[in-house]
């Protein structure tokens, strides 16, 4: 009696209730990450995916990763991506946040229809600025043709250059409603008596916003840039929509190029390699997440 | 090659991988099995077939199940990683392909052995809008000369002479090796005057405005779609864009023509191959295979999945001489298949690079055919 007691200890019922999360986990998230570590110690490609004879290899992959020009090239790429779309959808979604959380009438369903962009599915809204961006039917260069601004349509997306600029225009027209929803929400935990007592006091608009605001938002500023981070640097959909990597692999990012090289050419390792040159950069951003909020929450 | 037997699980894994990489081919080959099964078995049982109702459906589905694992329907371009992993049955002598396309029959041959038989074929060619033509003055193009003239005479504010697929993959190798091949280079042989005389070509239609850099993210649909909007006069596209285009825009007068030559006429093949699966009922297979080749069974297939017959005496007959599928069989007899080679995908990849260097100006032909040469040089030695 006393042992089936103890098995039903508060604790271990706790256990009992987290094990099927547990189990879920370690089935669908843990089985295919372990799969796909040892996948890329191995040389496996379309030759011997089923004839079974998997050598392991140990580093070899990784070690041709850094020496392929595509490799370094998507690397970088997903950095500046990544880098460029944080700064640009912080910003922007910082001041419309700022602006909505004014009280004027419409502000409530303006800031509502600025959600649109965040649930439209990501391959739409590629398809789109794809049409946007095109080159003799792009609506962009119509206008900038017809404000007399440029004189010949820009090649967007068939330009090395220009085309990460397109991929970077739509990310952060996506990006900007959840940096907004997310700092506006953060604006609302600020209580109102502090900006009354500093009115008292004296302070001005910016006094108020650099002593009060900042301070007060920095957990959801941490939480947005990290979250941002993530959402931004596994990048898929938009990219393979919108250029497919090209034009002559310039767009390339981790995402994309892990998925070429598995599926569209068969180096099942090298692309699982790349994969996993992903995770280990997510991993560290996720671990110093956990670290930023749980500080957090200690304070 | 190492001849390795398979036990059915990993037959069946295989099946499971090759259905995912040709997607809705196998659906078709378990229907044609099904009609082969069936027939057989009415054949065989007549007499009992009342009585022994029940036991049959338990057998057809037995007999069902086993052919699907002797017999395989895939991509003609991927036939050769399978035969690399040694798991079709040699059919040299044993089934007869001396009436079938050429090009189809090495898509399915290794070193002289044959392990598979061509079911269907496409190849690409070249689309004309007619009414833009006869306004422009312009005969039909046949020669690359003649196409570039052609394609500025056609090229105005708002159309753009040609169009051809060249996104960086599969597809766009497609859409460029007939080009490559027309000068009488091959796709593992580039960096000569051939090869740089097919990416000059390219490039210098893309420089004079005549095709538009935005090829680059044209699928083979979007060049069908900008050639059925107007805004495109000719196109390199295969026969299954035919029945969109005469649903999408009934009133275009377009017609097909052979792709325009540099030294010779050249076309892709595309199109499925069966094959037999090695170590299971290989005669039983083999039956299916005369069975389902059958005229009156191709042509019940072709005409359902918009498909060529490979076997030149049924093609030829396939369609009326007006019919817009006829020059495709007649650009059959210049279509060559991709590889086989199981590093085909590496290749590939290296003659797309190319070609998109070219069209975007990252690098010369020169450059371009260099270092395509380079990787496959790596991939086949």
């Amino acid at each position: 009696m006393n042992r089936i007691k103890k098995i039903f200890r508060y604790d271990n019922v706790g256990m009992l209730f987290v094990l099927p999360a547990f189990l879920y986990m370690l089935i669908f998230v843990g089985y295919p990450i372990v799969r796909n570590i040892i996948l890329s110690f191995q040389d496996v490609d379309a030759g011997n995916l089923v004839r079974g004879t998997k050598n392991f290899i140990m580093f070899a992959n990784y070690s041709e990763l850094f020496k392929d020009g595509v490799f370094r090239t998507s690397l970088w790429n997903t950095l500046r991506y990544t880098v460029l779309c944080l700064v640009f959808q912080f910003i922007i979604g910082f001041i419309l946040a700022l602006f909505f959380n004014q009280r004027f009438t419409l502000a409530k369903p303006v800031r509502g229809i600025l959600l649109v962009p965040w649930m439209i599915p990501v391959t739409v809204t590629a398809l789109m600025f794809k049409l946007l961006f095109a080159t003799d039917i792009g609506v962009i260069n119509y206008i900038l043709r017809s404000l007399h601004i440029i004189s010949k349509n820009i090649e967007w997306l068939t330009t090395p250059g220009s085309a990460m600029f397109a991929l970077i225009c739509a990310n952060v027209w996506i990006g900007i409603p959840f940096n907004m929803i997310l700092i506006s929400t953060g604006l609302t935990t600020i209580p109102k008596e502090l900006y009354e007592s500093a009115s008292i006091d004296g302070a001005n608009k910016v006094q108020t916003f650099f002593h009060i605001t900042l301070p007060l938002l920095k957990p959801t500023i941490e939480s947005v840039l990290i979250l941002g981070f993530i959402y931004t640097f596994k990048v898929y959909d938009l990219v393979y929509v919108m250029t497919s990597g090209g034009p002559v692999n310039s767009t390339h990012m981790l995402s994309t190029y892990s998925y070429k090289l598995s599926f569209e050419m068969f180096k099942y390792s090298k692309g699982s390699a790349v994969a996993n040159v992903l995770l280990v950069i997510l991993l560290i951003v996720g671990i110093f997440y956990i670290k930023v909020t749980t500080d957090g929450e200690e304070d | 090659m190492n001849a390795i037997r398979f036990d059915r699980k990993s037959i069946r894994n295989q099946l499971v991988t090759a259905f995912v990489f040709t997607s809705i081919i196998p659906i078709l080959l378990v229907n044609i099995i099904y009609y082969y099964n069936t027939s057989k078995l009415v054949q065989q049982n007549v007499e009992g077939m009342t009585k022994a109702n029940l036991e049959q459906t338990k057998v057809s589905l037995d007999v069902w199940l086993d052919s699907y694992e002797d017999i395989a329907i895939l991509d003609s371009p991927g036939h050769a990683s399978y035969m690399e992993m040694g798991i079709f049955e040699d059919l040299t002598g044993k089934f007869d392909v001396d009436n079938y396309y050429e090009g189809t029959v090495n898509s399915c041959t290794v070193d002289g052995k044959l392990y598979g038989v061509p079911f269907g074929v496409n190849c690409l060619a070249l689309y004309y809008n007619e009414d833009m033509l006869k306004d422009a003055g312009c005969e039909v193009p046949t020669t690359w000369d003649e196409l570039k003239t052609t394609a500025k005479a056609l090229t105005t504010d708002s159309v753009t002479g040609l169009a051809l697929c060249s996104v960086q993959n599969e597809e766009g190798t497609f859409n460029f090796v007939p080009w490559l091949w027309s000068t009488g280079a091959t796709s593992y042989d580039i960096n000569n005057e051939n090869g740089i005389r097919a990416l000059t070509f390219i490039q210098d239609l893309v420089n004079e405005g005549v095709m538009s850099k935005e090829c680059i993210n044209w699928t083979q649909g979007d060049v069908m779609n900008q050639f059925i909007s107007g805004n495109v006069a000719m196109m390199e596209n295969g026969p299954w864009q035919i029945p969109t285009m005469q649903s999408e825009a009934p009133d275009l007068n377009w017609k097909v023509t052979l792709i325009p030559k540099d030294s010779q006429y050249s076309s892709v093949l595309g199109g499925e191959n069966y094959a037999v699966i090695n170590g299971g009922n290989v005669e039983g297979a083999l039956d299916f295979l005369t069975y389902a080749t059958s005229e009156e069974k191709v042509k019940f297939l072709m005409d359902k999945f918009g498909y060529i017959s490979a076997d030149k005496t049924i093609a030829e007959n396939q369609f009326e001489a007006d019919s817009p599928y006829a020059p495709f069989v007649e650009e059959l007899n210049y279509a060559m298949p991709r590889g086989p080679l199981a590093e085909w995908p590496s290749v590939s990849d290296a003659i797309s690079l190319a070609f998109n260097q070219v069209i975007t100006g990252t690098a010369t032909p020169e450059d371009a055919a260099a270092e395509a040469q380079a990787t496959i040089d790596g991939i086949v030695k």
